[in-house]
């Protein structure tokens, strides 16, 4: 015992030792490649950073490969004017710190604009980053309020919360208006859950369907035991989640072995087929405004389908590639204006990333999520959203996110 | 019916905490140090089970697409899970404990290799399995309902059985610690290896017992949190192992029926967090941790001298 007490007095000298030298190590962002011209060596540098470890690489995964398809596409087509993308992709895990450090990594590095990173929560840890250093941030998946507004530096091609969520609680709506008592679930130590449940939250009141009781969980959480019996003594016949893919398909899970037989609505978060092994066959039936849809015709998609079928042998595209695949596609294209304008080669990294990212905002561009562009503010602006419906097979393993009419 | 319910609640949940901090508490027992690679035995148990019922690596790690020539029912699939995190945790104890023991390390350095140990393991899970989740698929349990009514209550039928599950190897562990001449020797090793040596105890093969009791331990309760709420990658034992260790404290340090105690005084302190607080609930669990260890620094069942067991 009086070894552990040693022990413990140590380990706190050890910690607060390891604390001083990461905080000293922070404030040094190391030596900045952003006055020297930009270095096409390897080719034409950019970075992504997704969450491929810890409770988001679920997405991570999705938007590795609209990524890698991207590049291989775009590439395949000649880069930008002959010179190849090099495209570097960090793990940030799937917390602030990771984000920071990836960040950091990838501005040292001398990438001419960053990827990412996944979550919304890591974002407003980490873009600040990006936005005191000059470096353009395109997000993929960031949809809570507020992250273009961190800085002129920073862009997302994913449409907010407040513009997609409130389609799924309109179509939940339509199909079953005898819907009246709604219960609310969502993680309140995630930006992403906390700015989407307002959303909804809002878009339910409108309809006069004021939450009958809203229950908090934390990301971490895997059993929900207490607060799904909490909210099923309110008798609710819709259950809205603003949740992350594997906690949210263990609600479901955990919501259809306790009883619940309503409807489930899910925000953006579970916008992913890795649910299916989580929730399994009780995935079926939930119902998810997208920002993306297979079934559009254009030339784009029609790329990118063909890409990901051909990898994925004939499954159907999730949201989170499509959009990650579009965030390499506009800078691509943005990079290519800049480059006839004003070559790559002669221009130092901080004036080139500074003009990139006023070539990006400027543009129009035909992707798969159909035509896209920027406010001057970096927000995206897309025409077209839908609502699906998640679709289980018969084993309850392998399911499809089918577009409602 | 809402007590009956936050009390199967809060029980189902206590006993996972008490069977991780069992784990930690034999190892502390018998060394003095808290085994920090126990999280990561616990997840390798969830990974172990779900590859012995015939689950298939996902496509991100280097064993991707393998999957074993045989399907085991889960009944059998567990116990086996538990001695093969049982042979991981005795290879931690011959890498990252023994050396140092022998050489008369401080207790300090053995905790730091410990923790090494874990992240290891933990990265070895992610580069071999991916950092995908994993899911126990739900027709395990084919022939049981999905939930069950007690006394108007409703509680998922996975949970009944971690509960029962949980309580009959706590009951067993006991049993075996008071009433077997091995328990009984485990307990003089853990009151002073050296005594115990010259008394001819095998303090060594006491602790390699320990280390082992404590893996399967570790592997069971991660097949069975696996079967109830998937396996949510290789990081998923430490938010389990962070409780765990407020358990070990609240029960008192190197008590077993402490661990109990504290395991199912947290899982019903959290369970009885109300609704509208239910995502403060650790902080709730750990303020009442805090409140109990202000009172009683030694923990609930801790003794303040150095004895353990």
């Amino acid at each position: 015992m009086e070894g552990f007490g040693l022990c413990a007095r140590r380990c706190t000298a050890l910690g607060l030792g390891w604390l001083a030298s990461a905080l000293t190590l922070g404030g040094c962002d190391g030596p900045d490649p952003a006055r020297k011209p930009v270095n096409l060596s390897q080719g034409v540098p950019l970075g992504a950073v997704l969450a491929m470890s810890g409770n988001a690489n679920v997405y991570g995964q999705d938007q590795n490969t609209g990524l890698s398809l991207a590049l291989a596409e775009l590439n395949g087509k000649g880069g930008i004017n002959g010179k190849p993308l090099a495209l570097k992709i960090e793990d940030s895990g799937s917390d602030e710190p990771g984000a920071n450090a990836a960040f950091n990594l990838q501005i040292n590095r001398g990438v001419l604009a960053l990827i990412g990173p996944t979550l919304s929560q890591q974002a407003f840890s980490a873009d600040p980053i990006a936005q005191r250093r000059g470096v353009p941030v395109v997000a993929p998946s960031n949809t809570a309020t507020g992250i273009p507004e961190i800085g002129p530096f920073i862009s997302r091609v994913s449409a907010q919360s407040s513009v997609i969520a409130p389609l799924s609680i309109a179509k939940a709506l339509q199909l079953h208006p005898q819907i009246r008592r709604a219960a609310v679930f969502y993680a309140q130590d995630d930006a992403y859950s906390s700015a989407e449940t307002t959303i909804f939250q809002k878009a339910l009141t409108a309809r006069g369907l004021k939450p009958v009781t809203v229950q908090r969980t934390q990301l971490n959480d895997q059993d929900f035991q207490s607060q799904i019996s909490a909210a099923l003594q309110q008798k609710p016949d819709l259950v809205v989640l603003s949740l992350q893919a594997v906690d949210g398909g263990n609600m479901i899970r955990q919501l259809r072995e306790l009883g619940y037989k309503g409807v489930i609505v899910v925000g953006n978060g579970m916008n992913t087929p890795n649910i299916y092994p989580i929730c399994q066959k009780y995935c079926d039936g939930i119902l998810i405004a997208q920002a993306y849809s297979p079934e559009l015709r254009s030339a784009a998609n029609t790329t990118f389908l063909r890409r990901f079928q051909a990898r994925e042998g004939g499954a159907i595209p999730p949201q989170l590639t499509a959009q990650a695949w579009t965030a390499l596609q506009v800078l691509a294209e943005a990079l290519q204006r800049l480059d006839r304008r004003q070559p790559l080669q002669q221009t130092n990294l901080a004036e080139a990333r500074k003009a990139l990212m006023a070539e990006l905002l400027s543009g129009t561009y035909q992707t798969p999520l159909g035509e896209i562009r920027f406010t001057p503010e970096g927000e995206v602006i897309q025409k077209d959203f839908f609502v699906a419906q998640v679709r289980m097979d018969a084993s309850g393993k392998s399911g499809r996110f089918a577009l409602l009419p | 019916m809402e007590l009956i319910q936050l009390l199967l609640n809060g029980l189902s949940l206590g006993a996972v905490y008490a069977l991780f901090a069992l784990g930690y508490t034999l190892v502390f027992s018998v060394l003095g140090v808290i085994n920090f690679s126990h999280g990561a035995v616990f997840t390798l148990g969830a990974y172990f089970t779900y590859l012995l019922i015939g689950g298939k690596a996902g496509a991100n790690g280097l064993l991707s697409g393998l999957q074993l020539p045989f399907a085991l029912p889960f009944a059998l699939a567990l116990p086996l899970a538990g001695l093969a995190s049982a042979l991981v945790a005795l290879l931690i104890e011959r890498v990252a404990f023994r050396p140092l023991r022998q050489r008369g390390a401080d207790s300090l350095l053995a905790l730091i290799s410990s923790l090494g140990a874990g992240v290891i393991l933990v990265n070895l899970i992610q580069l071999l399995m991916g950092a995908e989740s994993y899911a126990i698929p739900i027709g395990t349990l084919a022939s049981l309902p999905a939930s069950l009514s007690i006394g108007g209550a409703r509680v998922r039928t996975v949970q009944v059985l971690l509960l029962a599950i949980a309580t009959l190897l706590l009951v067993l562990l006991s049993v075996w610690l008071e009433g077997s001449r091995s328990g009984k020797a485990l307990q003089a090793v853990s009151e002073d290896p050296l005594t115990a040596q010259l008394l001819g105890i095998d303090s060594d093969g006491m602790i390699r017992l320990a280390f082992g009791i404590s893996g399967f331990l570790a592997g069971v309760s991660g097949g069975l949190v696996g079967l109830s709420v998937s396996i949510a990658g290789p990081y998923f034992g430490i938010s389990y192992g962070l409780k765990a260790l407020g358990v070990l404290v609240l029960g008192g340090l190197g008590s077993v029926p402490g661990a109990m105690l504290g395991g199912l005084i947290i899982g019903l302190a959290e369970a009885f967090v109300p609704a509208e607080w239910s995502g403060w609930k650790d902080a709730v669990a750990y303020g009442f941790l805090f409140l109990i260890l202000v009172i009683r620094p030694q923990g609930l069942l801790g003794r303040p001298l150095d004895t353990k067991v």
